[in-house]
Formats: C-alpha cells, sequence, structure tokens
C-alpha cells in the first residue's frame, strides 16, 4: 500500500512535470516539440536521479555520522563546490562544462581532505575512519573552502565572479541529455556500494563496537559508505547546485514510514528524493511564471511541512 | 547553515550596483523609487553662519541634508554619479570614486577609495571630502550612517531608471553649485527618460539575460528595459515589474526573442551558446547575440542617447 | 574443562595507541563449552579491554617485555584471522553500552543478531525468523516483540539484547557489565538465564561483573584484573580469597561459605560507630 502510493505519486510528479510548464505546448505535440524533448524530460529525469541521490546520501551518512542532522553537505562539499565554480570563472576555463566540471573537481578535492582529516582522529592506529572528525572536519573544510572562494570573490574586481553564488545554488537550469547519461553513467556505481552496505548500516546505527560483534566490517564500512555518499553528493552539486533540506528531511520522512532497516530505507529514500525534488523543481518553474524560484527554496518549503506532520503523528502514536 | 549561505551569496549580488554590471537584483524597490524624492528646498535659515550660502535638501532616502557652502571635496561612490559630476562640470570637485567608475577617462586621475561593496568607510574618510553621494541601497544604510557619524555630510541618491538621472543631476548640481548647467542635462535626460511621445514599440525582440544557470533576465523595473524600447526593440520581460528575475529556459524559448543582449566586453558569444538545452531557443541558435559593452550600457549615464543609438544601430546591423 | 575449548587467550600484553602503560599484561584466559566465567576487578582494571582483545578488536602489543604480545585463538585460529562476520556466527556479545539513534522495535533489533547468516543481497528466511522467536522465548521476552525498544524497562532491555546474542546462535556469549543498574530481581534473573544458556546448550559465557557475590554463585571460573594483570584465576573459592579481594579492591572483607561457595560481606571501617 505504501508503495503503491509511492509509486504513484512518482507517476503523478513525472507526469505533471512533463505537461507542466510556462510555455503552451499541446497535448498533441507532447511526444514532437523540442520544449518537452530537450527542456521538461531531461530536466524531470535530472532532478528524479540528483533528489534520488541526495535521499540515498543522506540515509548512508546519517547511519555513518550516527548523528540524524547529517546532511550531506554539511561534510565541506558545497565549500569545494562553491570554490571550485568560483576559480573555473575566475581562470576562465573554457567551454560549456567547465562550471559544473570545476566544482565536481573542489567537491571531491574537499571530501579528500575531510576524509584525510578523518583518517587523523582515528586514534593514530592507521587508518580508523573517526565520524566525529568528519562531522567538524567537513565543517572546518567547507567554511575554509568558503572563506577562500570570499576572498577569491572580493579581491578580484571581477563582478561576474559573484554570479559563482548564483550557479552555486542554480538548480536544474542546465539540464539536458548530456548531463543525464553523465548520471546515469556515474551514480550507479556509488549505489551500488551503498545498496551492498545496506545491512551494515543497520548495525553501524547500534555504535561502532556493537556494529562489529555483529559481524559488521567497521572500518571497511566506513570508508566505503563516506567516499560513495560523497561522490553521489558531489555529482548532484555539479549537475544542479546545492539543493537543502533532501538529504536531510527524505531520509527521516522515509524512516517514519517504512522503519528504520536501510533495505527498505534506501531505495525508499531515492525514489522519494526523486519525488521531491521533481515536484519542487515543477513548481519552481510554474507556480509564479513567467518568474522562476530557486529550487531548494521550493524543496525547504514543501519538505519541512511534510516532515512537521508525519513527526507530529509520529510522537502522538 | 545553507540558508544563511544564501543569504550571503544573494547579499553579494545585490552590492554588485555599483559595478560594472549595473544589472542589479533589487527586488520590490520600484514602488518606493523616487517617491521620497524632493527638490524643494524648504530653506529653514537654520541658526548656522553665512546663511546665505548654505544649502538645506531632503535627499532620495528622505534625510535632511545641509551643507555649509557648496561641495568642494566630493567623493562619489557610483559610476554614474561620478559620470554626472563630470557631465554637470563638477569633475574636478571629485576626491574619490571607486574602482568600477572607468568614465570618463579624466575619471581616473581621481583616486580610488576601493570597490564600496560595501564602502570603505576609512578610506573614503582619508581623502576628507565635505560630501559623500552614496547610492541608495540597504547595504550602503551603514557607511552612510557610519560618514555622519564621523561629521562627513552625505547625500543618497536613486539611480535605477533613466529617470532618476535628470533627478539627480538636479540635485548634485545644487549641491556643487552648478545649478545652471545641472538643469540643462537634465532637462535632456527627462526628454530622452519620458519623451513626449511614448516610444513605438520596435520592430525588434530582445532579452537581456544577466547569467545563465539559473537563468536571470531584466524586467522593466531596470534602466535597460526603458533604453531597449527607445532603440526600438521590445524586452520580452517587460511584464517582469523587478530589474530582474530568474527565469526558466522553457519561458525564454517560449517567448521566442529575436535577440539575446548581454552585456560583455568580450567579442565572443557566452560559453552557455553551445549547450543543448539553450540550443531550444531560437536565437541562441541563430547565433543572434548582442554582446553590449558594460562602459556604456552597465549603468544609467548621461550618454544614454549614445547607448541607445548604439543599440539601434547593432539591432539593425544584425538584420 | 568438559567441553570443547572456544577462546584461548595466552600471555596477552595490549596497550592503547598512544598510552603510557599496558592496559593489559600477560593475561591468561580458556573458556571451553559449558562453563561459565566471570570476570572481575574494580574499575579500570582492564577487564572491558580483555573482551575486545579476546575478539580481535585490539591486536596485541607487537613486543612486550616476553618478546610478543601474546596470543589469542578462536577454535584454533588466531582471532585476527577470523573474518567479523564469522565471528559473529560464534560469538554472541552484550556490550556494555550501544546506541537507539533512531526508534526501532523489538523484534528489529532481534533480527540484528541475524545479519551475520544473511546473504549480501538475499532476503531474510523463516528459519531466521524462527531463530529471533527462539531467541526471543529462551529470554523471556516474546511478550516484548512488538513494543518500542525506547518503552522498555532497564531489565527487559537487556533481556532483549541477550536475545539478539543468542540469535547469531553463537557457541560463545560475552557479557559486559549486563546487570548493571539492574534492581535485585533482575539481577537475579539474568545471572539465571545465562547459566540456564550454558547447562541446556552448552554455551561458554563470560561475564564482566562487578557482583563478586554473584559471580561466586553461578560462575565456574573466575578471573580477577588489577590494573592490567591477573590477580587470581580459578574456581571461586580457589580465587575469592580474602587477601586477594582486599588487594584487588582496597576494601576490607570477610570471605564466608555459603552452599559451597565463598561469599563475600565488605566490612565497615568506622568500628566506633555502633
Amino acid at each position: 500500500m505504501k508503495y503503491l502510493a509511492l509509486a504513484a505519486a512518482g507517476l503523478g510528479t513525472l507526469t505533471a512535470a512533463l505537461l507542466l510548464g510556462p510555455a503552451d505546448v499541446p497535448l498533441g505535440d507532447i511526444v514532437r516539440s523540442p520544449i518537452v524533448w530537450q527542456l521538461r524530460l531531461p530536466r524531470a529525469v535530472l532532478g528524479f536521479l540528483v533528489g534520488g541521490a541526495l535521499g540515498v546520501s543522506g540515509v548512508a551518512l546519517q547511519a555513518l555520522v550516527r548523528n540524524p542532522l547529517a546532511d550531506p553537505f554539511l561534510l565541506g562539499l558545497s565549500g569545494g563546490a562553491g570554490l571550485g565554480a568560483v576559480m573555473a570563472i575566475a581562470l576562465h576555463f573554457p567551454g560549456p562544462w567547465a562550471l559544473p566540471l570545476a566544482a565536481f573537481a573542489g567537491a571531491v578535492g574537499a571530501m579528500a581532505l575531510v576524509y584525510r582529516l578523518g583518517l587523523m582522529g582515528g586514534g593514530g592506529e592507521g587508518g580508523e575512519l573517526d565520524p566525529r572528525v568528519l562531522l567538524l572536519g567537513g565543517v572546518a573544510v567547507g567554511a575554509f573552502a568558503a572563506a577562500i572562494t570570499t576572498a577569491i570573490v572580493s579581491l578580484a574586481e571581477a563582478a561576474e565572479l559573484r554570479n559563482a553564488f548564483l550557479w552555486l545554488w542554480g538548480g536544474f537550469s542546465g539540464a539536458s541529455w548530456t548531463t543525464v547519461w553523465v548520471m546515469l553513467v556515474y551514480a550507479p556505481a556509488p549505489l551500488v556500494v551503498i545498496a551492498a552496505a545496506a545491512r551494515p548500516l543497520d548495525l553501524l546505527v547500534l555504535g561502532e563496537e556493537p556494529a562489529q560483534y555483529l559481524g559488521a566490517d567497521v572500518r571497511r564500512l566506513k570508508r566505503l559508505v563516506y567516499l560513495a555518499a560523497s561522490l553521489l553528493t558531489a555529482a548532484a552539486v555539479a549537475m544542479a547546485g546545492v539543493i537543502g533540506f533532501v538529504g536531510l528531511i527524505v531520509p527521516h520522512l522515509c524512516r517514519l514510514v517504512w522503519g528504520r532497516l536501510h533495505r527498505t530505507l534506501l531505495p525508499t529514500a531515492f525514489l522519494t528524493g526523486g519525488i521531491l525534488v521533481v515536484a519542487a523543481d515543477t513548481l519552481a518553474r510554474t507556480a509564479v511564471a513567467p518568474r522562476e524560484l530557486p529550487v531548494g527554496i521550493v524543496t525547504a518549503l514543501i519538505g519541512v511541512p511534510v516532515f512537521a506532520v508525519l513527526l507530529r503523528r509520529w510522537t502522538v502514536s | 547553515m545553507a540558508l544563511r549561505t544564501k543569504a550571503q551569496a544573494l547579499a553579494h549580488l545585490r552590492s554588485v550596483g555599483g559595478g560594472f554590471f549595473a544589472m542589479r537584483r533589487w527586488a520590490h524597490r520600484t514602488h518606493l523609487a523616487g517617491l521620497l524624492a524632493s527638490l524643494a528646498a524648504a530653506c529653514g535659515t537654520g541658526g548656522r553662519s553665512s546663511a546665505s550660502r548654505s544649502l538645506t535638501l531632503t535627499d532620495d532616502a528622505g534625510r535632511v541634508v545641509t551643507l555649509a557652502h557648496p561641495a568642494r571635496r566630493i567623493v562619489s561612490l557610483l559610476p554614474s554619479f561620478t559620470e554626472l559630476l563630470f557631465a554637470i562640470g563638477a569633475g574636478n570637485r571629485l576626491v574619490g570614486r571607486t574602482t568600477w567608475c572607468d568614465y570618463p577617462p579624466a575619471a581616473l586621475a581621481v583616486p580610488s577609495v576601493g570597490d564600496a561593496i560595501p564602502p570603505n568607510v576609512e578610506a573614503v574618510a582619508a581623502r576628507h571630502p565635505d560630501l559623500v553621494v552614496l547610492y541608495r541601497s540597504a547595504q550602503n544604510t551603514q557607511a552612510g550612517s557610519q560618514l555622519e557619524r564621523l561629521g562627513i555630510p552625505v547625500v543618497v541618491l536613486d539611480l535605477n531608471q533613466l529617470t532618476d538621472l535628470g533627478r539627480a543631476a538636479r540635485i548634485l548640481g545644487r549641491l556643487t553649485g552648478r545649478e545652471r548647467s545641472a538643469d540643462s542635462l537634465a532637462r535632456v535626460m527627462d526628454s530622452i527618460a519620458t519623451p513626449p511621445q511614448p516610444p513605438t514599440p520596435g520592430p525588434y525582440s530582445l532579452v537581456f539575460i544577466v547569467w545563465d544557470n539559473p537563468p536571470i533576465v531584466i524586467g522593466a523595473g531596470s534602466y535597460l528595459d526603458r533604453l531597449a524600447a527607445l532603440a526600438g526593440a521590445r524586452n520580452v520581460f517587460h511584464d517582469i515589474r523587478s530589474p530582474s528575475a530568474q527565469v526558466s529556459i522553457e519561458t525564454i524559448a517560449a517567448r521566442d526573442p529575436d535577440f539575446i543582449a548581454l552585456l560583455s566586453d568580450s567579442a565572443t558569444v557566452p560559453r552557455y551558446a553551445a549547450r543543448p538545452e539553450w540550443r531550444v531557443v531560437r536565437a541562441v541558435r541563430r547565433n543572434r547575440f548582442l554582446l553590449l559593452p558594460g562602459q556604456l550600457f552597465g549603468r544609467p549615464s548621461p550618454r544614454t542617447t549614445e547607448a541607445v543609438h548604439e543599440l539601434r544601430r547593432r539591432l539593425e546591423a544584425a538584420r | 574443562m568438559d567441553g570443547q575449548l572456544i577462546v584461548a587467550v595466552r600471555d596477552l600484553t595490549c596497550r592503547y595507541p598512544g598510552a603510557a602503560r599496558d592496559a593489559l599484561r600477560e593475561v591468561s584466559l580458556e573458556v571451553s563449552a559449558g562453563e561459565f566465567h566471570a570476570v572481575l576487578g574494580p574499575n579500570g582494571s582492564g577487564k572491558t579491554t580483555l573482551l575486545r582483545a579476546a575478539l580481535g578488536l585490539l591486536r596485541p602489543a607487537a613486543g612486550g617485555a616476553g618478546g610478543a604480545g601474546g596470543r589469542v585463538e578462536i577454535f584454533g585460529r588466531p582471532a585476527s584471522e577470523w573474518s567479523r562476520r564469522d565471528l559473529a556466527r560464534v560469538v554472541g556479545v552484550v556490550p556494555q553500552r550501544e546506541e537507539n539513534l533512531f526508534p526501532q522495535r523489538v523484534r528489529e533489533t532481534v533480527l540484528l543478531g541475524r545479519y551475520p547468516h544473511l546473504s549480501l543481497f538475499g532476503g531474510v528466511r523463516a528459519e531466521d525468523r524462527d531463530a529471533v522467536e527462539r531467541a526471543l522465548t529462551a529470554c523471556d521476552a516474546i511478550e516484548l516483540g512488538d513494543r518500542w525498544l525506547w518503552t522498555l524497562s532497564g531489565g527487559e532491555y537487556q533481556r532483549v539484547r541477550l536475545a539478539r546474542a543468542l540469535a547469531q546462535e553463537p557457541k560463545l556469549l560475552m557479557l559486559d557489565e549486563p546487570t548493571m543498574s539492574l534492581d535485585l530481581r533482575h539481577e537475579m534473573e539474568l545471572f539465571e538465564l545465562v547459566r540456564g544458556l550454558v547447562d541446556a546448550r552448552r554455551l561458554g559465557a563470560l561475564m564482566i561483573t562487578h557482583h563478586v557475590n554473584l559471580a561466586a554463585r553461578f560462575a565456574d571460573e573466575v578471573l580477577i584484573l588489577a590494573d592490567g594483570r591477573v590477580a587470581a584465576r580459578g574456581t571461586p573459592a580457589e580465587a575469592l580469597t580474602r587477601e586477594t579481594i582486599e588487594r584487588v579492591f582496597s576494601w576490607p572483607v570477610a570471605i564466608e561459605p555459603f552452599e559451597g561457595r565463598p561469599q563475600m560481606i565488605p566490612l565497615r571501617q568506622r568500628k566506633d560507630v555502633p
């Protein structure tokens, strides 16, 4: 029943995303219209993939750092991506893909730095990843990257640089079939890694030591899950900028509805994240036409009240 | 945290106002513009000595500004103000400008006080000005009150629409004692901004694109909207009342402008022109880009007539 | 020694990274099937460290005074060679602490004990569900199955955690202070439960506890640790002497026999107060 509702919601939002938009496309032309084929469809598919990736990373990272407030962007990735984007503009990297590529490189760089810090914190035994240090390191690296970004922006006297911030909060204007294919080729590997870790993640929620007694190879698990979730988020930020709240709220939402076992949590978080983002983006495109709202604001506007209602229902029962 | 960062990003954007790209993102300010301005210098012979020479006027922020004598050491914190001051023959009174003030060439000889985003109060004060001309924006409010606390007179002016030029010229004329040349400039500006007959809708349509991802376009709240109309081109986003707004590529494609106009000192089309999602827009496919130099088009200025002619020339050349 | 040798710790010396001194020093211990071992000792004497080291979470020190830091073997194989998953199929642990970050139900948490038996992408089988029910029944917790974990009392919670360890279908149970902050009845029920499992299923059991008297009543073997060294080892009667306890716990006691086992009575120091 709950799964049926989810499938219906998925189909409904995707259909709405294809049918609705500021341009009038007659129903008969839906299949042939370049507006649908080149703009709405790739945008909806990319939104679904990015939302799904954020939902899954959120679930995995909250279990990994055992902190219900963890958000994929908390781990320094948005700061790194912003720095990458600003560098791309400041150094005039050529080509239409310079910005997303540089943002991806920045996010991965931040991830590597945080990972390195996380390893240093692990009691010196050579290679134990400490989730607390990951969190603190993520915040620190993110703030550091943001500081460098701001420094570049204020020192370089090119107002164009300030627009890099706009890009960072961009949303899905950059969606095309190329981006969809990139995501389709890229995302499965980290997704499979996280899916394979579903059961160990259930154990990890009890704490690292209890998880080991129940058969989880915690050391390997933490590394794989951290890297996979971060790489997913880095791709998401390169494709669509920082879309807040999805990675934070979707995991909790799914936990409230489907329980806390990751075997059901991960796929439902993927679908719910996708649905939330596509719905938010459709609203962002149509609600205040001809203008458009930043999609991150709409995800928060939809996600937070839904979350509050569910939270209330759950605490009452 | 995410939201706070976003707010910061937007604050940065807003503050671009004084800069090279004067395509600004101030929302909700159209209604306020100009309402507070008043030229009626209700001269209360207020107590000070040499009352005959003292000047009192109300600026666009509704503040009463009193000068003991016409300003002799002026710091201008907006390129448009700098151009206006030179145009009314008060350029030699300038002792400070922003890094963006690059016209007329003589302005470059004036010492810079930084990018003024936000104004560096110490650098401004170090020029010992007897008048600071500040653009009216939320970001500049603090700098304004700080300068006043240092005893430096500050006048705060609007400058968003072409219609603001005439009024600003007259106020600057009064403050510098160059009312006559300011008035003749203002009359020219007013006749351009509000011509006797409304400009007939031109044969062309265009969109001003400020940024591509997310797409941000110019609306009716910006001087560029009127500038395009004067040149005979209809801004396809004239229905958006704010100076600029985020829209989707789909909306741009649906409005199907003949030209894509953007402020750019480069001669090459922007790189997003090669991206598949943008090629849904007909003008992008046909490579109909108008690359407008920032110095002339990037701000409302006394050279508006020149800008209008230049835009019309380019539109006709591209036909 | 009536059963198969399960875990053997020989001359184990361990040191935490960065620590100034050894956490364990030349400690030996052998637990066989059908035996109940109790580990006693003051706070910080190395009891939990011994449990960790016995399960390969802590490596023996590289070079102690006696050369290498000793050996730990489980079913004859060095602990470091066991994968965590294989080890979890033979040893069930009730650790001292665990987190309850997200709410879960009793049956769900007991099912976690089946994870070492599940394949990577395979589902939960009927035999796994049976094992969960059996474990809940064995721990007298079957009626708690649908409750949320956070609604349980302290005693119920510990029975559920023991059920999870039993669901692993282990050969050896290890419990780290399972009766901490339980009242008398729940303490006794838990000791009885563990003793019953050891006798009925021929499990090995190793329990870390502060209860000298309950350890003496229930355990077959007692190991007393002090500052990471073995202070005494043997049957309760052999290990729990007045001299040892007074030395290890730094408090005067009397030892009285009860049903053939020693029982400790702590003495008051201020004899002048009636």
